[in-house]
């Protein structure tokens, strides 16, 4: 007899799912939200901020091209190669950008942890496929524009079980 | 290399929608006509008030639209209909394809999530005919070594037998393919050709993973048909026939469940096992042989073994309630057709047309096939729900079962029955 | 057979009524490793586990790379788990260099470590359902997965593969109202995970399935060198949060779960008691965390240890794991070693899969807390 309550007890919690919110979130018609606005660090408080990891964000007033990121890069992914920018700085004399490779970057962030200009952010956007490896190859004025991400929905949770609503 | 739409081009267009055309019309004026014609040739034409109906005829209902309807009843009430459409292969093949569309839904439902959801504009009810057509255009690949004559003709078998199967139900007073007075052992015949093409299609794919499944589903149909056998001894023994329309007959003022229903649990374990759904899916355990002895099929072949296993399920949850929930009986609720439409005509606006022949269809015919509809979806529904809730069992488990345990609540069904006809509760002659 | 073969290869006998069966990669019963298996009707002769499919020498690249950099390559092993396996890097390494991780770092860090528990935990325990026929129990668990899986996103920034410890504590703080977030969706989990009962864990079918297969009696668990959640589902009481408390473990009150048997029953609910407990803790580090405070030391650039080595060990979702550091006065380390649970634990499978029959071998292979990418490395 054990067997037989536990198997109705087994069915009658399955049909009492029944009852319950689907909990699938519909991409791409409902994106998910973000907490900030990426990921950054503050080198003078030697911490970072929390943020979600996505593309990479230059500032071209502030970076030196001191390829600090491009080092730290070269033992994780060697994405970031130094490439030479038209552009004409003060600060940046040799006048070379970092240049990030996406077919090769794991969004590990350690290139923002080794900027010490506050030049180099991340961004919440991850929606980065494209058709051809070349076009992964993001260069510096790329890597300028602030992306445009979509934000609709979070976790929900409610008395007849959780949504992304 | 990506695969990009070129860029349209009108004169590309045109040449397509051209070809097409061309293809078309030649398709039918050399292939189809003469099909037509041949086929014609050797059906039985309906005869309507001593005229023999010829194609000619048929074309002149465009002048007389009174011909139309009987018409129409005649081709209903034919052979052809009744084995292709209703009750036979198409009724199941659509409530076949209902049940896969169905199960998917409600077990993502229960699994909170959602199932198919983008193949047609609501709910993605179009999701089976998409995977129809990836089946049938997919290559069939065939091993090496396998026996390629059996390898091909298995899975047709498979689903010859299953619509074998379908054709002994009824489902509305009358309305049953084949209708004989032995049904219930024909049903048995045909189940128990189930194993040897299993087996058959496990052994020609000469391979590691099919022959394990293969013969796990021998050991298991096998095991599992004797249970089912004498749960229905049950019944027969109620009410002394085998065909089935009589037994339905008989369930007019009381359903078996409510009297053997010990005889109706064992006869639904049982079907479960002979239908191979989860609990019983040993024959295609996917985590341990991979598929089983489908592992080699493949395209619509694969499609065709699909479509043998839902028919399948249909014709037994249709047993089902042939057997112990009364058929097609049920409470009147369709209404009757309006007496003044067969003798007056139809009125729209200011004529009144004549349409003889009207009723197509009896009242019993519709609330009939309604209930029997109902209760078959009732069936198949708690035939879905243990697939999202109970793991599979192990083979040792189930043999046991089959062979012990299941036989002997069978046997104890049988005495009940025979309990219950000699007190003169049941039966003929009996109170109820 | 005239040939001579050349030394070291001796020929199989082929017995007529042994088959082998390649359990391999290509299998969905297999993981991503191979398990070369003979049998005979429905019991296994023999299992021979054949790891080594996804090895990628993780130890011998973390030679070439300095302290900071290797840790995105040694969260890879198991993506999900990071935490937990960068967790006794950061401990040897922050010994090595003699840094002071601040109090907040710590509840931060447990935290986290916790949340990657469930991660681990809800992904094996997706796949023992699924390798068990049970589909339910891998929609559900992979779909309350969702929840661990948004607050560590919303603290570290990554789904899986965080790189969130580094040595001298944590890389950032956690956001704005995250206590509340993650009191509201672990409440919530723990009552989904409790629904788990009814449908598997008092499930006749499994029960009848997993009990008494696969046995692991409490000498040969510690004989074998068994480590984890094997080890309590066979009556030894040793967890390493307990044992040999580390961080602020030894001020948080964790009850360990031991059960008799040794079974795979009691293998596959080892994992999911820890998951309840893992809930317990959750709270009360979120109660007792400092509210503020710094979650970072500063690090020199290129910093380097002495002559040294440590060998430091956590409890992860698969038991315990122990990282041994040699530096050699360099930026890089000398040597990293990885023990990790799962190949320790794979030693046990072909004597427990040894005469059962084939119908129990994902139940007692998968029982085993095994991830097959760790194993490897």
């Amino acid at each position: 007899m054990g067997t037989a309550t536990g198997i109705i007890r087994a069915l009658n919690s399955g049909i009492k799912h029944l009852a319950v919110k689907r909990f699938t979130l519909r991409y791409p018609e409902e994106k998910l939200k973000f907490v900030g606005d990426g990921y950054q660090y503050d080198p003078t408080a030697g911490v970072g901020i929390a943020g979600y990891k996505g593309r990479h964000m230059l500032f071209h007033d502030k970076c030196t091209g001191c390829q600090l990121c491009a080092i730290a890069c070269e033992g994780v992914a060697e994405a970031i190669a130094m490439v030479k920018v038209p552009e004409e700085w003060k600060h940046n004399k040799k006048s070379i950008m970092p240049q990030i490779d996406y077919g090769k970057c794991v969004f590990c962030g350690l290139c923002v942890d080794a900027c010490p200009f506050y030049a180099l952010y991340m961004t919440n956007d991850y929606e980065l496929s494209s058709f051809t490896k070349e076009a992964l190859i993001y260069t510096p004025s790329q890597l300028q524009i602030k992306p445009e991400v979509k934000q609709d929905v979070d976790i929900v949770i409610d008395d007849r079980g959780a949504t992304h609503g | 290399m990506s695969v990009i739409a070129p860029k349209f081009r009108l004169g590309y267009f045109l040449k397509s929608l051209t070809d097409n055309i061309f293809w078309i019309i030649v398709l039918l004026t050399l292939v189809g006509i003469p099909a037509i014609m041949i086929v014609l040739f050797f059906i039985d034409l309906p005869v309507l008030d001593g005229v023999l109906l010829t194609p000619f005829l048929a074309f002149t209902m465009m002048f007389h639209p009174e011909l139309a309807v009987p018409v129409v009843k005649s081709l209903l009430y034919s052979d052809f209909f009744r084995i292709a459409a209703f009750p036979g292969f198409g009724f199941a093949a659509l409530l076949a394809a209902g049940t896969i569309f169905a199960e998917r839904k409600l077990l993502a439902k229960l699994q909170l999530r959602v199932g198919p959801f983008y193949c047609g504009k609501f709910e993605g009810i179009l999701q089976l005919m998409a995977d129809g057509l990836k089946l049938i255009s997919k290559e069939i690949i065939i091993p090496a070594k396998a026996d390629k004559p059996i390898f091909w003709t298995a899975p047709v078998l498979f689903v010859a037998t299953a619509a074998a199967f379908v054709s002994l139900i009824p489902v509305a007073p009358g309305w049953v393919v084949a209708d004989l007075d032995v049904g219930l052992l024909a049903v048995f015949a045909i189940i128990g050709f189930f194993p040897i093409i299993t087996i058959l299609s496990a052994w020609s794919a000469n391979s590691k993973f099919p022959f394990i499944g293969g013969i796990r589903a021998l050991h298991q149909m096998v095991s599992f048909e004797i249970p089912l056998i004498l749960s229905l001894l049950g019944v027969v023994i109620l009410t002394g026939t085998l065909n089935l329309s009589e037994i339905v007959e008989s369930q007019s003022n009381y359903w078996f469940i409510a009297f053997l229903p010990i005889g109706a649990i064992v006869f639904f374990i049982s079907m479960l096992a002979e239908l191979e759904r989860i609990p019983f899916d040993l024959p295609e355990a996917e985590s341990e042989i991979v598929a089983g002895w489908l592992t080699e099929f493949s395209g619509m072949i694969y499609g065709l073994v699909q479509l043998g296993s839902y028919l399948k399920l249909y014709a037994f949850a249709a047993l089902f309630v042939v057997l112990f929930l009364g058929g097609w009986q049920g409470p009147m609720v369709v209404p009757p057709f309006p007496a003044e439409i067969i003798t007056h005509g139809i009125e729209a606006g200011p004529i009144t047309v004549q349409v003889p022949g009207l009723p197509i269809t009896t009242q019993e015919m519709l609330n009939g096939t309604l209930w029997f509809t109902l209760k078959t979806v009732a069936v198949i529904f708690f035939i879905l729900i243990p697939r999202g809730v109970f793991p599979r069992i192990r083979i040792d488990m189930l043999l046991s079962i089959g062979w012990n345990k299941l036989i002997a609540l069978a046997f104890i069904n049988i005495f009940i029955a025979l309990g219950l006809l000699y007190a003169g509760v049941l039966g003929p002659g009996g109170l109820l | 057979m005239t040939a001579r073969l050349p030394p070291g290869l001796q020929l199989e006998k082929v017995d007529d009524r042994i088959m082998t069966l390649n359990v391999g990669p290509q299998h969905p019963g297999s993981g991503h490793m191979r398990l070369i298996i003979k049998v005979d009707g429905d019991y296994i002769v023999s299992c021979d586990p054949d790891p080594g499919y996804v090895h990628r020498g993780e130890e011998k690249m973390a030679e070439y790379r300095n302290y900071i950099t290797n840790i995105p390559h040694l969260e890879r092993p198991v993506i999900h788990d990071s935490c937990n396996i960068l967790y006794p890097y950061c401990l040897g390494v922050e010994e090595l260099l003699g840094l002071e991780v601040p109090e907040r770092a710590k509840y931060v860090r447990v935290i986290a470590s916790e949340l990657n528990r469930f991660t681990y935990t809800l992904y094996w325990l997706g796949i023992y359902g699924i390798f068990l026929g049970h589909s339910t129990m891998f929609m559900w668990p992979m779909g309350d997965r969702e929840f661990a899986i948004d607050l560590l996103e919303k603290l570290t920034g990554a789904r899986v593969t965080h790189s969130y410890f580094v040595p001298g504590g944590v890389r950032n703080d956690a956001p704005a109202n995250f206590e509340d977030v993650c009191l509201r969706q672990i409440n919530y989990l723990e009552k989904r995970l409790k629904t788990y009962a009814d449908i598997f864990y008092d499930n006749p079918i499994l029960i009848a399935r997993t009990e008494k297969t696969g046995v692991l009696s409490r000498e040969d668990a510690i004989r074998l060198g068994t480590t984890g959640t094997v080890l309590r589902a066979s009556g030894v009481d040793y967890d390493v949060r307990t044992k040999e408390p580390y961080d602020v473990y030894d001020e948080l009150d964790v009850h360990t779960n031991v059960l008799k048997n040794g079974d795979s029953y009691d293998r596959s609910k080892t994992p999911w008691l820890d998951m309840l407990e893992s809930c317990n803790i959750i709270r009360q580090a979120l109660e007792k965390m400092p509210k503020s405070g710094s979650v970072r030391v500063k690090l020199k650039p290129n910093p380097k240890g002495g002559n040294d080595e440590v060998y430091k060990r956590v409890e992860s979702g698969r038991g315990s794991l122990g990282v041994y550091i040699v530096s050699r006065s360099k930026p890089e380390p000398y040597r990293v070693k990885l023990s990790v649970g799962s190949f320790r634990n794979l030693i046990c499978m072909p004597y427990l899969l040894k005469g059962e029959k084939l119908g129990n071998m994902p139940a007692v292979y998968w029982s085993l807390n095994y991830w097959p990418v760790e194993a490897d490395r």
